[in-house]
């Protein structure tokens, strides 16, 4: 168990979250009521499940409330602190620029190295072509695993960019090299 | 069709079923194929510390779903590959608990106990022949426990209960995980409850997709699989990226010259069976019960064979029996594990869940009670199905007898991959494999929204088990209630009507409250971090 006081936090925005799903977003955001009748026969109705496992969180959650009141005060450590969020604030930066990556680097080699004439090539039509269906995966691929790995290692080594690389290689022979219907990520949205 | 045809039927399925190749006119099985692969790759992914059986089977369902589709054909090889790598991981996550100190998978953690010190003493060969013996006699004996027991329950369930029950018994099942699962049954609960509130978004019987504010992306609902890899895998990722960023530290591996003579003799292994047979039966118990993890019959079948042990060597210092008491309790709760499963429909750990995944997302094989109707007029292809199943679990025991106890031996090396090399790996891995089956980037932010609820519910200790159980058992819940409500004519106390439902009701409120009480401290540490998760 955690400290009190956060177990009371957990408590109280569970508590919210139940009553507000239960109350307010089922009813209103539901096609059926919990119970209806229909040619006098009665049913149930979409809201019931839903609406059952709002209030069912909601009751949990005020036990929890009550038993966590109960409990001796603590002075454990909150679970979360500024090292988690600057940890997150790296983490998200380093997924968020590799999927941005992965998803344009292929479009981008076209457009820029792809070959040339009269009719323009579009990245759809190209996405199951070596080396450009490649592209994306291998570049993003790659910043997402080095950049883990030197995240949590704190340094850039150029062993660890190798291991990576082959790792997307690895990836690579896995997952596309024996289908032709398997398409890498990010090919299948074009 | 008779029981005993059903039964060849099965078999047949897999070992004289679609081949993958031929050698010398002979063609191979792709089922056994299959179940060869799962099982090596379990080793390997067993003895690598951070990986597990889940996670192996988590990264290699859409993998398997992609090749083979989504035909009633596609059954027998993905579920018998899944079932392959469950008991490979079994067995390689002694590997580095012996040789390194390091558990390979979290019920290991007790293997360290005697592996660890004999492995120190020069004896590393012996203690992996004994974990392999023990693992693997522990495995069969649940295996032929779990084929007698799962139909006879089956059909008692599906003879004795109808609508109401049925709808109470998957709440006292939910009730009984959320409970034991974690130390907290009403953090338990609220998971269970948010597990059911999810599975209920763009989903139900009206034009209009419920909970999904008329958007598109939640009118069709949450991807089931997509979620559950989210929340069970890459949320512990996430988790272990943030542990290992804080806690920057590598093992020194020191080696340790061993003995000549690492055989283990038949006159040691038959010391080792009144050990093994205990264990067995502990770990089979326990596997009986939903939810309630390998690391507690482990600590239950280390701590009755100490009580036994009358060895000059004692428990904790490196005596063979400690190994073998804790690896056969910990590998016969894999079998016993899909007694619910296959008898009740209901996933009782993690690798029940993917097993329940891959037959959802195939079709034509739903595991529940209504599998073991061995109808004599028409062929139940579910029943064969299931039959197949338990050939290939013990294909799967044969090969570990044969060749487990090898193929242990040279997979130590994968103690040594750094995990902050492999997590990163797995993370791309997974991300890849979920691609590949929903064929949209989307795909990645359901994903991560679903890792990051799976990071919260470990960071607060709210257990994810209980949260993935009812996600899958959501559709069914609902049916039943719809069901048992119609044919009691619209009684909203359809639940109370029947005295079963009633016990069954009654018992679930027992059982949180039993749970409820004031913990005492865990026995040893890998317990209380089993609750704890």
């Amino acid at each position: 168990m955690l400290g009190r006081s956060t177990e009371i936090w957990i408590a109280v925005i569970f508590l919210i979250l139940g009553v507000v799903a239960a109350a307010l977003w089922v009813p209103f955001d539901s096609e059926t009521p919990p119970i209806y009748t229909f040619r006098r026969q009665t049913y149930i109705g979409d809201a019931m499940l839903p609406m059952v496992a709002g209030a069912g969180i909601a009751i949990c959650a005020a036990t929890h409330l009550i038993l966590s009141f109960l409990r001796r005060r603590d002075d454990q450590d909150a679970p979360f602190d500024r090292l988690t969020g600057l940890f997150f604030l790296v983490f998200l930066g380093i997924v968020a620029a590799s999927f941005m990556l992965m998803f344009w680097s292929g479009p981008a080699a076209l457009a820029l190295f792809g070959p040339t004439g009269d009719e323009p090539v579009t990245y759809r039509q190209m996405r199951s072509t070596a080396p450009w269906k490649y592209v994306g995966f291998v570049i993003g691929g790659f910043v997402m695993v080095f950049g883990i790995t030197s995240l949590i290692e704190g340094k850039f080594s150029a062993r660890r960019a190798l291991t990576s690389i082959l790792a997307v290689a690895v990836l690579i022979l896995i997952f596309d090299v024996p289908f032709d219907t398997i398409l890498l990520p990010p090919n299948g949205d074009f | 069709m008779s029981v005993f045809e059903y039964v060849l039927a099965g078999v047949l399925a897999v070992i004289a079923g679609p081949a993958a190749f031929d050698i010398l006119g002979i063609g191979v099985p792709i089922t056994v194929l299959m179940v060869f692969g799962g099982f090596v790759i379990g080793i390997v992914g067993g003895a690598t510390p951070g990986l597990a059986g889940p996670f192996l089977m988590a990264v290699s369902l859409p993998i398997l779903l992609s090749i083979f589709g989504f035909t009633p054909d596609a059954l027998l090889p993905v579920l018998g590959f899944l079932v392959g790598v469950m008991k490979g991981a079994t067995v390689g996550g002694a590997v580095p608990a012996i040789l390194f100190n390091t558990p390979g998978t979290p019920d290991a953690m007790l293997t360290t106990f005697d592996g660890y010190p004999m492995a120190k003493k020069g004896q590393a060969g012996k203690a992996l022949r004994t974990a392999h013996f023990a693992s693997v006699s522990g495995d069969t004996f649940s295996d032929l426990v779990l084929f007698t027991c799962a139909p006879f329950l089956a059909i008692v369930v599906e003879a004795y209960l109808g609508f109401g029950e049925k709808a109470a018994l998957i709440l006292l099942s939910l009730a009984f995980v959320a409970a034991v699962v974690g130390a907290s049954p009403m953090k338990g609960m609220i998971a269970a409850f948010l597990g059911l509130f999810i599975a209920a978004i763009g989903t139900g019987e009206d034009s209009y997709s419920r909970l999904s504010f008329g958007t598109e992306a939640l009118a069709s609902g949450v991807p089931l699989i997509t979620a559950v890899l989210g929340v069970l895998i890459l949320g512990e990722v996430l988790y272990a990226f943030e542990q290992m960023w804080r806690d920057r530290r590598s093992d020194e591996v020191t080696e340790t010259q061993q003995q000549r003579d690492q055989r283990l003799t038949w006159k040691e292994r038959r010391k080792l069976f009144p050990f093994i047979g205990v264990s067995a039966v502990v770990g089979t118990g326990i596997g009986a019960l939903p939810g309630i993890g390998s690391t507690l019959a482990a600590t239950l079948g280390y701590a009755t064979g100490e009580r036994m042990h009358k060895g000059p060597v004692p428990f904790g210092q490196g005596t063979p029996e400690g190994v073998a008491a804790t690896e056969a309790a910990n590998s016969s709760v894999s079998g016993a594990n899909l007694i619910p499963v296959l008898s009740l429909g209901i996933p009782g750990n993690v690798g029940a869940v993917f097993l329940i995944l891959a037959a959802e997302s195939i079709g034509g094989f739903n595991p529940g009670p209504s599998v073991f109707r061995f109808s004599t007029s028409e062929i139940n292809p579910e029943l064969i199905i299931a039959f197949g199943l338990f050939t290939t679990m013990m294909l799967a025991n044969i090969m570990n007898w044969i060749i487990g106890g090898r193929i242990m031996a040279v997979v130590g090396i994968m103690a040594r991959v750094p995990k902050q090399v492999l997590l990163p790996i797995v993370l791309l891995l997974t991300l890849t494999a979920i691609y590949v089956q929903e064929m949209n980037f989307n795909a990645f932010y359901f994903a991560f929204a679903f890792a990051i609820l799976g990071y919260l519910m470990r960071k607060l200790r709210i257990p994810t088990l209980p949260f993935v159980i009812a996600f899958i058992l959501a559709g069914n819940l609902e049916q039943a209630f719809r069901q048992a409500f119609a044919v009691a004519g619209g009684d909203p106390f359809f639940l109370f009507k029947s005295p079963l439902s009633l016990f069954f009701l009654l018992l679930s409120v027992a059982v949180i409250i039993f749970f409820s009480r004031p913990k005492k401290p865990a026995a040893n540490k890998a317990i209380e971090a089993e609750r704890d998760a």
